[in-house]
């Protein structure tokens, strides 16, 4: 069993699957926001890698 | 994984909160999106104002979020921005704020006059693309 320490320095979170949250990923919820993050990512395309520092 | 659900807990009471992260028309591009969800319609609304006191708290969650989706997706580049300006600038204080630890596992870059570049402190972005180092 891990201690409270040891969950709190975990970066990622325990998750519980929970099939019920399933209806979301065909339902078109915050589709107006997708439109949005479309038209952008396609307008503008990804970011060049070869310019990090 | 790529639905989350989670609770905002204040002095408005418990909200539940989705996060979705949603396929783009960019190839290995996702939307991250969240909202607060009605208990009675069922509908969720990402322009809702909770006011519970907790707003960095959630800001935590969902990128705690990104940590379990980009775990899963190890490829995936994370899109995102907020549904008012107020709350994208919200976002990038947050980003700017644990840049440093962020960056340790993250690429990150805003968008600025229309094109991306690699997050920095104090500049004013539109949205943001991540993806797990």
């Amino acid at each position: 069993m891990k201690t409270i320490q040891e969950l709190n320095e975990k970066k990622i979170p325990i998750v519980r699957i929970d099939k019920s949250l399933e209806k979301y990923k065909s339902l078109p919820v915050f589709q107006e926001k997708l439109d949005k993050a479309n038209k952008v990512l396609l307008s503008v395309g990804p970011p060049k890698i070869k310019n990090l520092k | 994984m790529m639905v989350f659900e989670f609770t905002s807990e204040g002095p408005k009471g418990n909200i539940a909160k989705i996060i979705k992260f949603s396929e783009t028309a960019l190839e290995g591009y996702y939307n991250l999106a969240f909202g607060d969800q009605d208990f009675e319609s069922g509908e969720l609304d990402d322009l809702a104002i909770s006011n519970n006191e907790d707003s960095e708290r959630v800001l935590a969650t969902v990128i705690s979020a990104g940590f379990s989706f980009t775990d899963f997706y190890e490829n995936a580049w994370v899109y995102a921005t907020g549904s008012t300006q107020s709350r994208t600038r919200l976002y990038r204080m947050g980003i700017a704020k644990y840049i440093d630890e962020a960056q340790k596992d993250f690429l990150i870059f805003g968008l600025r006059d229309g094109e991306w570049e690699e997050f920095e402190k104090n500049f004013d972005y539109t949205a943001f693309v991540v993806h797990r180092k």
